[in-house]
């Protein structure tokens, strides 16, 4: 499965709400204000970095960008809308809203 | 007190019209030249961080407008230090001249202030 997480981490649980239901080795996907998990040296990073030692974090290029956020946790891999859509086409979608 | 507004920005940019809707009354109150302050608090402080491109989203960015929010009168710029730090930022990282405030700091603005528009 893979679990998609649109909420700012230290706003929302939904990230690790997601990090807990998601089975080991399945993917998140961080999109619109859920891009912010992957900014480095932000009080959501041991979380993230924790959990990449599980399964792989993607972030959305697009989002990233416009939030201005370079910096990213170490092992974040950043996609574009088609990468997106190769994950989507890969993987059961679960939004995780 | 009396008339002044302190507006609190609390959310990030993009993810919803909080921000933009935000940052269009601060114009708005400046424009009938009240006394207003604005401060930035939790994700509120991604409103205003240097680098935004959201042009792949087809819109513009929105810490771009605030510095020349000087020019209807808004000057006044405050920004929460914890909130900065939790997000790894500091105050080279924002686009705007802010003083940082601690917890206390913030709770006075809201104290001292007649109205309090929360965005």
């Amino acid at each position: 499965m893979l679990f998609t997480v649109n909420k700012s981490p230290l706003m929302f649980g939904n990230l690790e709400s997601a990090l807990r239901i998601a089975p080991p080795g399945d993917p998140i996907l961080l999109l619109e204000d859920g891009v912010y998990a992957a900014a480095g040296g932000a009080a959501s990073e041991p979380m993230v970095a924790e959990a990449l030692a599980q399964r792989p974090i993607y972030a959305l290029k697009a989002d990233l960008e416009a939030r201005g956020v370079r910096r990213l946790v170490d092992g974040v891999q950043v996609i574009d809308y088609e990468g997106f859509v190769e994950l989507v086409e890969q993987h059961h979608v679960v939004p995780w809203l | 007190m009396g008339n002044s507004v302190t507006v609190v920005m609390r959310k990030a940019p993009y993810g919803s019209v909080y921000s933009a809707e935000g940052f269009r009354s601060i114009m708005g109150v400046g424009v009938f030249e009240m006394d207003i302050s604005v401060v930035f608090v939790d994700d509120g402080v991604y409103v205003v961080t240097k680098g935004q491109d959201p042009g792949a989203l087809d819109m513009k960015a929105l810490a771009d407008g605030f510095p020349m929010l000087g020019d209807f009168g808004v000057t006044k710029f405050y920004v929460h230090d914890q909130s900065l730090a939790e997000r790894g930022l500091s105050v080279d990282d924002l686009a705007i001249e802010a003083k940082v405030v601690d917890s206390a700091g913030v709770a006075q603005l809201m104290a001292t202030s007649g109205i309090v528009l929360p965005f």
